[in-house]
């Protein structure tokens, strides 16, 4: 039972970050129907933020080398100035990388390319900053909450619970957003089609731009969680995550966040359970398990159909 | 010309400023970086470190070492052109990065970062006759790879051993071990081996090998699946970032027994990833910052003064002593010369092929102690070290405290 309920929370711990992570995706995806490849980049600096803004020191490479903020901020007001703050580099990174060639119609692909480039950019940013050390946020966090808690006999890290709950928070606060606030209900008619949702009124712009804030605000958040749970182990560390949660979103069904969601809490699972002779195989083993299930359903998992009209 | 292709035009020459802006940042520390003598009769030496990437934590710490040895090695002849150039942390950058520096004709090469990309670059260099010198390769097979591959990063299968003999010593009822390596790594898996021979050899069988990658950060699961089978030491082979990322959540999720790191979790990098968790380690070391010897001295006196203070991790020691080796091998063959003649009059190819030779012949004061090499190329290190974290009250910084050896016993 132990070892079972352990499995459990550590794949759900692992599959929340997914979530959160292909959530962003999914909603630049959802009202512009490309990726941005520059998300995990965006997610690398949330997690170097939330460093920054609980206390955190600057190592000794990078040009801002010993760098320490005058003030410490607790992890609970950290995560989300973050967030805040990885929301405007987001819309920085629309301005720059998507508007432009939205504005002339430009081929998907090229969407693709720029978008890299604002990632790259991003990431050598960080490294040329900050230098390529890795970091932990302090082990004293979070406050009073003991390193581990003991539930019906399993040992879990405190983090892995926190995590799960923050990340819970934050897909209820989205989705209740979506359904229910004007703004999120103009963002899904955009998504649904753009050209319609301008004839009723809805400033597509505004919503596009919208996307890419709340895209930045859930990578920040992710990273942050990350940087709080394992650690941030250099300015590349996003790239993983990059990939694994793309294939979280074409899992879930491009633009569905609760395919998202879905799909990110069994990547995790799965993760959880490879066996652990077979550990050095796990991205393998979780790509596999998603190529397998795209065979079977090519829409993912609550995406729905494409037709084809002819 | 029509409205839409003007548009068309412009986007593209947009979408090709964005890539290039994004291609010279990205470039940024693949910039081959001149000691500045270049230009006046100085001989270029190559330096292929790992700035970007996973490994660039490493080739950070090279980079301080080279530049520090370029600049005490300053004066003298002949007269040096130290260019750095970027290896990436993959086996595609470094192998046009020393294609780009064998095209700058170079005397020599220092690199690559990684034992993995020494595998696929140093081929090349050796091909084209030009010594290369491996500052942090220490997997097993790399001066066999041939005639002009050296290095001075002592294998894994002299360093690793002293680690488990010092946990042995401290705790001699240590039953259950297991074990933790980067697979995805020629070093670790290579150490990894050696750590296992010797566990073997001492009759203590692993309760687990769990295979991990460099670039994990989630262990959750493979230290869950560990600590169920109860192990009393666990023996790891990791970089740092993902070495002291492991280091933490052990600890964090209950682990009270031994843990022994691999030579490359040497660096002090691992304070601020496993913080107060890192205290306890046992690390076999190729360099140490304690060791007293007047080489050493002088190393950390110039990595203080450039630094503010601190200690240099062995990565810098290494790279350090890579130069040095290369310089004062350079120097040698400079005073066999007859009065008035120039190392740079000899064809390129002679003074590789004479440097190589000199280079294997001679004995070397380094930080990491007195050093000479094999003719094969293997390096011969006369001290090693095993010491143990010690951590500060702050679980921020740290030291490694020495252990004795067997042999001050």
């Amino acid at each position: 039972m132990e070892p079972a309920l352990q499995f459990l929370i550590n794949g759900l711990s692992t599959g929340a970050v997914y979530g959160l992570f292909a959530l962003g995706y999914t909603l630049v995806f959802s009202v512009l129907g490309v990726f941005n490849f520059a998300h995990g980049a965006v997610f690398t600096l949330g997690a170097y933020l939330t460093y920054l803004l609980v206390g955190g020191a600057v190592g000794a490479n990078g040009l801002l080398a010993g760098l320490q903020l005058p003030f410490a901020l607790p992890f609970w007001a950290a995560l989300p100035a973050a967030g805040l703050l990885t929301a405007l580099v987001s819309l920085a990174v629309e301005a720059t990388a998507f508007r432009p060639l939205r504005r002339h119609r430009a081929e998907p692909l090229l969407y693709l390319i720029t978008s890299l480039g604002a990632g790259v950019i991003l990431v050598n940013l960080l490294q040329l900053l900050l230098g390529a050390e890795g970091y932990s946020l302090p082990t004293t966090a979070l406050g009073a909450l003991p390193i581990t808690l003991t539930i019906a006999g399993a040992q879990l890290r405190s983090v892995q619970l926190v995590l799960l709950v923050v990340a819970a928070l934050v897909l209820v606060v989205l989705s209740l957003w979506l359904e229910g606030s004007r703004s999120g209900k103009a963002l899904q008619a955009v998504s649904e089609d753009a050209t319609t949702a301008r004839l009723l009124g809805i400033d597509s712009d505004a919503m596009i731009r919208l996307g890419f804030a709340m895209s930045g605000f859930l990578a920040g958040i992710a990273g942050g969680l990350v940087g709080l749970s394992l650690s941030i182990s250099g300015p590349y560390f996003g790239i993983s995550y990059g990939l694994k949660a793309l294939g979280v979103l074409v899992l879930g069904g491009m633009g569905s966040v609760s395919g998202a969601v879905l799909a990110g809490l069994i990547v995790g699972s799965a993760e959880a359970l490879v066996p652990s002779e077979w550990s050095g195989y796990r991205d393998a083993i979780a790509y596999a398990f998603l190529f397998g299930v795209l065979l079977l359903r090519p829409q993912g998992l609550l995406g729905r159909a494409q037709s084809t009209k002819v | 010309m029509n409205v839409g292709q003007g548009c068309a035009a412009e986007t593209v020459v947009r979408v090709a400023g964005s890539t290039l802006v994004a291609a010279l940042l990205a470039a940024c520390g693949s910039r081959p970086q001149t000691g500045g003598a270049g230009g006046n009769g100085a001989l270029p030496v190559g330096a292929v470190i790992a700035l970007t990437g996973n490994a660039s934590v490493i080739g950070q710490d090279q980079r301080i070492g080279l530049e520090l040895a370029r600049a005490q090695f300053a004066a003298g002849s002949p007269q040096l052109d130290l260019r750095i150039e970027d290896g990436g942390s993959d086996e595609a950058t470094a192998t046009n990065a020393f294609r780009s520096l064998i095209r700058a004709d170079v005397v020599a090469l220092i690199g690559p970062s990684l034992s993995q990309q020494a595998f696929a670059v140093d081929p090349i260099a050796d091909r084209a006759g030009i010594p290369v010198l491996g500052p942090s390769n220490t997997a097993t097979g790399i001066p066999q790879i041939g005639p002009f591959v050296s290095r001075v990063s002592a294998p894994v299968s002299q360093v690793a051993p002293l680690s488990i003999g010092a946990a042995l010593r401290q705790n001699p009822d240590i039953r259950r071990v297991a074990v933790f390596y980067a697979q995805d790594d020629a070093y670790s898996t290579a150490e990894s081996k050696i750590f296992q021979k010797v566990l073997a050899g001492r009759n203590l069988k692993p309760v687990a090998v769990q295979k991990t990658s460099v670039s994990d950060t989630d262990f959750q699961n493979q230290i869950t699946d560990t600590l169920r089978r109860s192990p009393d030491l666990i023996v790891i082979s990791a970089l740092p970032s993902d070495g002291g990322n492991l280091v933490r959540q052990l600890r964090e999720l209950g682990f009270k027994g031994t843990l022994v790191a691999g030579n490359g979790m040497n660096s002090p990098n691992i304070y601020p990833i496993c913080q107060r968790f890192c205290d306890g380690l046992l690390i076999a070391q190729a360099y140490s910052p304690e060791a007293d010897t007047p080489s050493n001295r002088a190393f950390l006196a110039a990595y203080a003064k450039a630094h503010g203070g601190g200690v240099p991790p062995q990565f810098s020691a290494q790279a350090f002593a890579a130069y040095q080796v290369v310089a004062e091998a350079l120097r040698s063959l400079q005073a066999s010369r007859p009065a008035g003649t120039t190392l740079a009059a000899l064809p390129r190819a002679e003074l590789r092929r004479q440097l190589n030779a000199a280079l294997l012949k001679g004995t070397y004061q380094t930080p990491l102690g007195e050093i000479r090499f094999t003719p094969e190329g293997e390096v011969v290190q006369k001290n090693f070290y095993v010491a143990q974290v010690r951590m500060n009250r702050d679980g921020r910084s740290g030291r490694f405290q020495l252990l004795p050896t067997p042999a001050a016993l």
